[in-house]
């Protein structure tokens, strides 16, 4: 009976470690800003939150009728579940998610955005909803 | 050494031969809290593990472990931890699901008949934002729902049928998913981003036979289940929808068999498939066809 109650557990461990495996297919589509195309609109710096250390630049494109966002030289604090987020204001109430903060640093804006009511970049963690860094756009 | 053999060639076995996993809203198995244990026998260890196949070729495994003690003639308590690994186009993420405390009264029988009540409590291991490699996953590849869930239910046992009723109810949500079907290259499944999810209300009837030799029971049994009300989530904009066509009836068949090795041990099969499904089912709990296999042993 001893031998059954430290047997349990111990397979259970040993064969219930977290497991993460590779991505295997695109989850999100990999997105590139021609410059001799596209034009440069919008950009400002980006600036830390308390306790937060980030640098860089947001930088809105256009290409073919088609805004991206150019996250550039940027580097941020590790967090949990950090978003990049077109917001109305430095605060993230009305904001367009613009999906997971990766190492890829060209993020495509939704067709139907109108982009030029959008003044600032913010990098918010969701999960615990903390700010962690906002870039003010202005017109390039 | 019997006992050390077989309890790892079963924990083992079941381990390797799949993959692991599934979002289990807990109310699928809610009907095993109603069983109390031998009359002398007053503990039981349940160590099982379920193979599931879900929608756009996503494959499951979970096994789990329960601890179950009777207290006396008319309460027990169990305890189960689960764990769950999900494959398929995405990958693999495999991760601890939830904790289930599960307690059951059991009223006095009269003429073959008996009432007994049960009330429980899911506790979620995680916030079902597990990503691969930083990109979100949908609920499907979740190992938990994210959701703190209270159960009521009550069972009423006339001869050979058993007659489950019971609600799911998510108390506080801490689902932090964050998966957008806009950035994820497929439509497979829905954006479940900040997902909230509504409750559930399950009965399942039960016809049990046994053998003469008294050495295999089998338990044919049904379940229906209402998700009642549309479940949510939050959009590119901030802003929460409703997701159509979450709502409404499951309808599973379900067989399971046991085969009794000693007074003390036993083993159990079960073979599950749903007959009816919701329209769209954002949860995860999308399988097809479920497997499981089960060693208990009381002391």
């Amino acid at each position: 009976m001893k031998t059954i109650f430290i047997l349990f557990p111990f397979l259970l461990l040993l064969t219930s470690c977290e497991v993460q495996g590779d991505l295997t297919r695109d989850n999100e589509q990999f997105v590139s800003i021609p410059k001799d195309i596209a034009v440069l609109k919008y950009s400002g710096s980006f600036v830390p939150t308390s306790g937060i250390n980030a640098a860089g630049m947001a930088k809105i494109y256009i290409e073919n009728s088609q805004y991206k966002l150019e996250l550039s030289n940027f580097s941020v604090t590790n967090g949990p579940d950090l978003k990049v987020y077109l917001s109305k204001s430095n605060a993230p109430t009305d904001f367009v998610n613009l999906g997971n903060l990766t190492s890829s640093t060209v993020y495509l804006i939704p067709q139907n955005v109108d982009v030029s009511t959008y003044k600032f970049v913010l990098i918010h963690c969701q999960q615990y909803n903390h700010l962690f860094a906002i870039a003010e756009l202005t017109n390039n | 050494m019997k006992k050390i053999l077989l309890t790892t060639g079963i924990v083992l076995t079941t381990a390797f031969t799949f993959g692991q996993g599934c979002s289990d809203a807990g109310i699928c198995s809610i009907g095993h809290g109603f069983q109390s244990t031998d009359k002398e026998l007053k503990n039981t260890i349940e160590v099982a593990s379920i193979f599931g196949a879900g929608e756009s070729d996503v494959t499951y495994f979970s096994p789990y472990v329960s601890y179950s003690r009777k207290i006396n003639d008319k309460i027990a308590l169990s305890v189960k931890v689960t764990f769950s690994s999900a494959n398929g186009d995405f990958g693999t993420r495999a991760a601890f699901g939830d904790a289930f405390l599960i307690g059951n009264y059991s009223f006095a029988a009269n003429n073959n008949k008996q009432w007994s009540a049960l009330l429980g409590w899911k506790l979620p291991f995680t916030s079902s934002n597990l990503k691969i490699n930083e990109h979100s996953l949908p609920l499907i590849y979740q190992s938990s729902l994210g959701t703190f869930d209270l159960f009521l239910g009550t069972n009423y046992k006339y001869n050979k049928l058993d007659f489950n009723v019971a609600v799911q109810i998510p108390v506080f949500n801490n689902n932090k998913n964050s998966y957008f079907k806009e950035y994820a290259g497929t439509n497979d499944f829905p954006s479940t981003n900040l997902f909230e999810r509504k409750p559930d209300a399950l009965f399942r009837a039960t016809y049990t036979v046994n053998t003469k030799n008294q050495k295999f029971t089998f338990k044919p049994n049904v379940l229906f289940i209402y998700h009642l009300g549309e479940d949510s989530f939050e959009n590119i904009y901030g802003k929460r929808e409703n997701i159509i066509g979450s709502d409404g009836l499951t309808i599973n068949g379900n067989l399971i068999s046991t085969y009794k090795l000693s007074k003390q041990k036993s083993i159990e099969l079960s073979i599950a498939a749903p007959f009816v499904i919701r329209d769209i089912r954002p949860d995860g709990l999308t399988r097809s066809f479920v497997l499981g296999l089960q060693y208990n042993y009381s002391f």
